[in-house]
C-alpha cells in the first residue's frame, strides 16, 4: 500500500512541476541561509561560511537533480518526452502520418471485419455443444448430382443407425409450413416434423417442460408439439401456462409439451416441432427420400470413419434391395461445413484477399518509414554526434511507430467496428434469418485483442528496423556528405524490392478482384432465360386434410389464377413448383424415352421436375423455342403432355425430332403415364450455385395438381402493391389458407444473392486500395531517389543534358520497378487464377484482356506516381544543386 | 554499490525518523546537523542526500511537511512523525535491534578465534 501511494505521489510529481521546483528552491534556500548564519557565529567569514555551506550540501544542482529523481518516475518522464517528440514530428507530417494510418488501420480493419464474420458464420454457426460431432446424413441416388436437396429414406436411416455404430444417436425430421388457426384467424408457421431423439441429438433440452418420447413417433400419439421461445413470446406473450395447452394446426389439436430455451433454431429459426408421425409403412419406406438427418458422432469418430461405416451398409443395403437402392450411396458431412458449403470460397477468398491488403499496406508502411529515415538521417547523425546511445534513439523511433500505429489501431478497431455494423444491416433481416451464425457476427473480442498485439508488434517492429536501419550510417561519414551518399547501394536495392512486391501483390489482388466482380457480375444476371421485373410472389399450401383431393387442389388454384387474372392491371398469373432463385434446388427425377429403353435402371436419364400452369411461361416470359406450351385445355381429360428445356432436347433428341417425343417419369415399367413432347422452351438457371441450367421437363400443372405452388403474377407496374390484392383473392375461396412470402421476384432475386453481392464489392474494394497503395509505393520510392540525387542531376544538367532526359532517367526507374513487380506477377496470377476457378464457380480461366489492362493500368499508375518526381527533377537548378556539394 | 545505497539509504530513513520522534517537528538543516551529531562522520560530506530521503517518506506517509517560521525568524519547511511513522519507526527499530543481535552473535566467536 505504501508503494503503493508512493507510486501514486511520483505519477503526480510528473505534473506542477515548476510549481514543485519553486518550493524545494525556497527549502534549499532556507537550508543554506541556516547554515551559512550558523558557520558565521562559529567565526568563518561572510565567504568562507558560504562556501562550507555549499560544500556540505553537495552542491545545489546536483541536490536538486537528485531530489528530482525522487520526485518523479525518470523512466516515465523520458518516455513522455519522446512522445512528445513523436507527435511534434507526426503533426509536422500531416500528410505521412494520414497516410501511415490510414493504410495500417484499413488493412487492420478489414481483416478484423472479415475475420469476425468468417468465425461468426463458420466457425459459431449455432450454438449446440460439441458442434463439430453433428453430421447430416443423407443419400445419394446418383441422379442428384449439384442438388441440394439432401434426403434419406426413413427404413434406410433406421437401417443406417443400427448397422453403423459410429452414431450416437441419428435422428430424422422434415420441415415445412403449418396453419395455426388461432381466434378465427390462419397463420402460416415455421415447423418441423421430427423423431423423438430430436433435441438429443442436437443436445439441447426444453428449457420448460420435456422433449418428445419415443412412443409418440407414431401416427396417433403425436399430436404434441414443442414451441420455441420466440413463438411463445409472440404468440402466447410469454404465457407460463402454456404447457398442456392444445394449439390447432392443420385442423389437429396439438398439446404444447415443451418451450425450447431463447435462441435455439435449427435447421433454421422455427417456431415449432412435432413429432414425425408417420405410420408403419411410411416408417419401413425405402422408395421415397423423405426425411432430413442429423446425427451425432460417437465421440472420437471422425467423419471419414463415419462415412466409410455409411458406406458399407450403403453397399448392403444396395445389395440386398436393388429395386429400391441401387446406385445409392450415404453422404456424410459435417454440419458447419454444409452450411456454407458453396459461399466458403468466397469466404476464404475474401479473408485471403484482406490478408493481402494488410501485407501491402505493411510494406507501404516500411517504405514510407524507411523514406523518412533518408530525410532524418542528418538529425540521426547529430543525435548520434552530441551522444545519444543506439538504446535512446531506439526508444525515440520505437516511441514515434508506437504511436502511429496505436493511432492505426485505434481508426482500425472502428472501423471494423463500423464496417461489421455495415456487413450486418446491408442484407435484410428477412432474408439473413436463414443464415446461421449471422446474428452472431460481432467484432470478436479475440479477434480484437490479436489486433491490439498485431498494432503494436508492427509498431515496435518497424520502430526497431527503421533503428537498425539507420544506426549503420556512421556519423561522421552523413554528416560530411550532407546526408546523400551512403543509401544507395544495400539498403536502396531493399527498398526499391519492397516496392517490387508491393507491385507483385497489387496485381494479384487486382486479378482477383476483377476476377470475383466479374464472377459476381456474372452471377447478378445468371437469372437468364426469364424476366422478373414486374412480377409478384407468393407460396401457398393447401393443408392435406382439407383438399384431399387432386380435383379439389387443381379447383381451388383455379379460382385463384381466374380471381388474380380478374385484378386490374394484371396480364397473367401463374403457378410453378420452384421460382427461379428461390435458393433451393429443382425436385429431380428420373425419366424414360419411348423406344430408348435404359439398359440398367441406373443408367435411366435424369432431369428437373417442374409442374406449371399454362401461363407460366409468359408471365416470367420464358421464350418458346418450338413447338408449343401447353394451355389451359391440356387438363386431367385429355392426353398428358409436357415441355421441356433447350439444353434437354439438346442433349437427348440432338437431331431436333423432339416435338411429338413421349417420356415417362421413373422407369419405361412404372405406371406413370407417358407424356407426349409438345414444344422446347428456352433453358433457366435456377440457382446461382447451379453451374449451368439442367435438363428440365415441365408437366402441366392440371394434369398433376400440387398441393404447395408458388404463384407468380405479371403486372403492368409496382408489383409490391398487389399484395394485398392477391390475399383478397384467396381469402375469398378459402379464408383459412396463409400466403407466405409475398415480394416482387425483383426483390428475391436481388435477396438472394445479397451476400455474394457485398462480397464482390467487397473485393473490389480490396482491389482499389490495393492499386492506391502501391501507387503510393511507387511515388514515395521515386520521390525520395530524386531528392538523393539533386545534386547528381545538377550535375548532368550543367553538363548539357535535357530536362527530357532527366525526366526520362526518373519515369525509367519507375517502369523497371513496376516492370519487376509486374514480371513477377503475371505467372503468379496465372496459378491464383487457376486456384480460385476451381474453388469458386462462376470463375472461368483467365480472361488475358483483364489481366493486360490491370498490367497496363498499374504501369499508368506507377508513370502517374513517378511524374511529380520527375518534373522536380526537371526543375532542378543546376547552380542551386552544384552549391551543395 | 547499490546494495550498500540501500543499507545507507534504510539507515537514513530510520535516523530520520527516530530524530523526529526525539527532537518534535523540525526542518530539514535541523534533522542534518542532528544526525552529524549523533553519528558523527555519516552525513559529514553530504546534506544533500537528506532530501530525497525526507520526500520518500513523506511520499509514503510516515511524516508530513508543512512551511513555518525557524528560531531565527526564516521560512523553513518543518517535518514531523505521522501515526504511521510511529509506528514504522518502532517497526524499524525492532527489526534493526534484531538484524544486530544475530550478526553481532555471528561475529562474536570469530573474534575469539582470532
Amino acid at each position: 500500500m505504501r508503494r503503493l501511494r508512493a507510486f501514486a505521489l511520483r505519477v503526480a510529481g510528473l505534473f506542477a512541476k515548476s510549481q514543485r521546483d519553486r518550493e524545494f528552491d525556497a527549502e534549499l534556500d532556507g537550508h543554506l541561509q541556516m547554515h551559512i548564519e550558523d558557520n558565521l557565529r562559529s567565526g568563518m567569514n561572510a565567504e568562507e561560511a558560504r562556501r562550507q555551506a555549499l560544500l556540505k550540501l553537495g552542491g545545489v544542482e546536483p541536490t536538486k537533480e537528485i531530489y528530482r529523481e525522487r520526485r518523479g518516475l525518470p523512466l516515465l518522464e523520458t518516455v513522455l518526452q519522446d512522445l512528445r517528440y513523436a507527435v511534434r514530428t507526426l503533426r509536422k507530417n500531416p500528410g505521412f502520418t494520414l497516410i501511415a494510418v490510414l493504410t495500417l488501420a484499413l488493412g487492420i480493419g478489414a481483416n478484423t471485419a472479415i475475420f469476425s464474420m468468417v468465425n461468426a458464420l463458420l466457425l459459431h454457426p449455432y450454438n449446440f455443444p460439441e458442434l463439430d460431432r453433428l453430421v447430416r446424413v443423407w443419400e445419394n441416388r446418383g441422379i442428384d448430382e449439384g442438388a441440394d436437396a439432401r434426403f434419406i429414406a426413413p427404413q434406410d436411416a433406421a437401417d443406417l443407425q443400427s448397422g453403423a455404430p459410429v452414431f450416437d444417436a441419428l435422428s430424422t425430421y422434415k420441415c415445412g409450413d403449418f396453419n395455426l388457426s388461432a381466434e378465427g384467424n390462419v397463420q402460416p408457421v415455421l415447423g418441423c416434423r421430427v423423431s423423438a431423439n430430436f433435441f438429443e441429438v442436437l443436445g439441447v433440452s426444453p428449457a420448460l417442460g420435456r422433449a418428445f418420447s419415443a412412443s409418440e413417433e407414431l401416427t396417433g400419439a403425436d399430436q404434441v408439439a414443442v414451441v420455441s421461445h420466440g413463438f411463445w413470446q409472440r404468440r402466447f406473450a410469454a404465457d407460463a401456462g402454456l404447457l398442456g395447452k392444445t394449439i390447432l394446426m392443420n385442423g389437429k389439436k396439438y398439446t404444447v409439451v415443451g418451450i425450447m430455451p431463447r435462441g435455439f433454431d435449427y435447421p433454421v429459426p422455427m417456431e415449432l416441432w412435432v413429432p414425425l408421425g408417420l405410420n408403419p409403412a411410411e416408417k419401413t419406406d425405402r422408395a421415397k427420400l423423405s426425411l432430413e438427418s442429423l446425427g451425432r458422432l460417437k465421440p472420437g469418430v471422425s467423419v471419414a470413419q463415419a462415412r466409410s461405416a455409411a458406406d458399407s451398409v450403403s453397399q448392403r443395403l444396395q445389395k440386398e434391395y436393388p429395386a429400391t437402392n441401387a446406385n445409392r450411396r450415404t453422404e456424410v458431412l459435417q454440419l458447419r461445413r454444409e452450411l456454407y458449403l458453396y459461399t466458403l470460397p468466397l469466404f476464404l477468398l475474401l479473408q485471403a484477399a484482406a490478408v493481402f491488403v494488410l501485407l501491402l499496406a505493411s510494406a507501404n508502411l516500411a517504405n514510407l518509414l524507411f523514406a523518412r529515415i533518408f530525410g532524418r538521417q542528418k538529425e540521426i547523425a547529430v543525435r548520434t554526434a552530441l551522444g545519444a546511445g543506439r538504446w535512446r534513439l531506439a526508444r525515440l523511433f520505437v516511441t514515434e511507430t508506437l504511436l502511429l500505429s496505436c493511432i492505426a489501431g485505434g481508426v482500425a478497431v472502428a472501423v471494423s467496428f463500423w464496417s461489421v455494423k455495415v456487413l450486418r444491416t446491408s442484407i435484410a433481416p428477412s432474408w439473413t434469418m436463414w443464415v446461421p451464425g449471422w446474428d452472431g457476427i460481432q467484432v470478436d473480442r479475440t479477434v480484437l485483442g490479436f489486433t491490439v498485439l498485431l498494432v503494436a508488434a508492427v509498431g515496435f517492429l518497424f520502430g526497431l528496423g527503421t533503428v537498425l536501419y539507420a544506426g549503420q550510417a556512421l556519423p561522421y561519414a552523413t554528416l560530411k556528405e550532407a546526408g546523400r551518399g551512403p543509401m544507395l547501394g544495400k539498403k536502396g536495392r531493399l527498398r526499391s524490392a519492397l516496392v517490387v512486391a508491393q507491385v507483385m501483390f497489387a496485381l494479384l489482388l487486382l486479378v482477383c478482384a476483377g476476377l470475383t466482380t466479374q464472377a459476381f457480375l456474372r452471377l447478378v444476371d445468371v437469372y437468364q432465360g426469364f424476366q422478373a421485373a414486374n412480377v409478384l410472389r407468393t407460396e401457398i399450401r393447401l393443408p392435406e386434410k382439407a383438399y384431399p383431393e387432386n380435383s379439389q387442389v387443381a379447383s381451388f388454384y383455379d379460382r385463384v389464377l381466374h380471381g388474380s387474372a380478374s385484378l386490374p392491371g394484371v396480364s397473367a398469373a401463374a403457378l410453378v413448383t420452384n421460382s427461379p432463385a428461390s435458393n433451393v434446388d429443382n425436385e429431380t427425377t428420373f425419366f424414360s424415352i419411348n423406344g430408348r429403353p435404359a439398359v440398367k435402371s441406373s443408367e435411366a436419364p435424369s432431369a428437373d421436375l417442374q409442374v406449371s400452369s399454362p401461363d407460366y411461361f409468359p408471365v416470367l416470359r420464358i421464350p418458346l423455342v418450338t413447338g408449343r406450351v401447353y394451355s389451359y385445355a391440356d387438363n386431367a381429360s385429355t392426353a398428358r403432355v409436357a415441355v421441356i428445356s433447350r439444353s434437354m432436347a439438346a442433349r437427348y433428341w440432338p437431331h431436333g425430332d423432339e416435338v411429338g417425343q413421349q417420356i415417362k417419369l421413373g422407369p419405361a415399367d412404372s405406371k406413370e403415364p407417358w407424356m407426349t413432347i409438345v414444344g422446347v422452351v428456352e433453358d433457366v438457371r435456377q440457382n446461382w450455385w447451379n453451374p449451368t441450367s439442367r435438363p428440365t421437363i415441365y408437366e402441366p400443372f392440371f394434369q398433376a395438381p400440387q398441393r404447395s405452388m408458388v404463384f407468380l403474377m405479371r403486372v403492368a407496374s409496382n408489383p409490391a402493391g398487389y399484395a394485398s390484392g392477391i390475399r383478397e383473392v384467396v381469402r375469398g375461396i378459402d379464408d383459412q389458407i396463409a400466403l407466405t412470402g409475398v415480394g416482387t421476384l425483383a426483390r428475391e432475386i436481388t435477396d438472394s444473392i445479397a451476400i455474394i453481392r457485398i462480397m464482390g464489392v467487397l473485393m473490389a474494394l480490396f482491389g482499389c486500395v490495393a492499386l492506391a497503395l502501391s501507387s503510393v509505393g511507387v511515388y514515395g520510392v521515386l520521390a525520395e531517389g530524386v531528392a538523393r540525387r539533386i545534386p547528381e542531376i545538377g550535375v548532368r544538367l550543367a553538363l548539357g543534358a535535357e530536362p527530357h532526359d532527366v525526366m526520362k532517367l526518373v519515369l525509367g526507374q519507375a517502369v523497371k520497378l513496376t516492370g519487376i513487380g509486374l514480371a513477377i506477377g503475371v505467372p503468379i496470377a496465372f496459378a491464383v487464377n487457376r486456384a480460385m476457378s476451381s474453388l469458386i464457380f462462376g470463375i472461368v480461366s483467365i480472361n488475358l484482356l483483364l489481366l493486360a489492362g490491370f498490367t497496363l493500368l498499374l504501369l499508368l499508375v506507377a508513370l502517374a506516381a513517378g511524374y511529380i518526381p520527375a518534373r522536380r527533377a526537371m526543375r532542378v537548378d543546376p547552380i542551386v544543386a552544384l552549391r551543395y556539394e | 554499490m547499490a546494495q550498500k545505497k540501500d543499507v545507507w539509504q534504510g539507515t537514513l530513513a530510520l535516523m530520520v525518523l527516530k530524530t523526529l520522534d526525539t527532537l518534535g517537528p523540525l526542518h530539514g538543516y535541523g534533522i542534518a546537523r542532528r544526525i552529524e551529531q549523533t553519528s558523527g562522520d555519516l552525513l559529514a560530506v553530504n546534506y544533500g542526500t537528506l532530501y530525497p530521503a525526507l520526500l520518500k517518506l513523506e511520499q509514503e506517509g510516515y511524516i508530513s511537511s508543512e512551511w513555518g517560521v525557524s528560531d531565527n525568524n526564516r521560512k523553513a519547511k518543518y517535518y514531523k512523525l505521522t501515526r504511521g511513522g510511529k509506528k514504522q519507526l518502532e517497526r524499524e527499530a525492532h527489526e534493526w535491534e534484531q538484524t544486530t543481535a544475530i550478526v553481532a552473535r555471528f561475529l562474536a566467536p570469530g573474534e575469539e578465534v582470532s
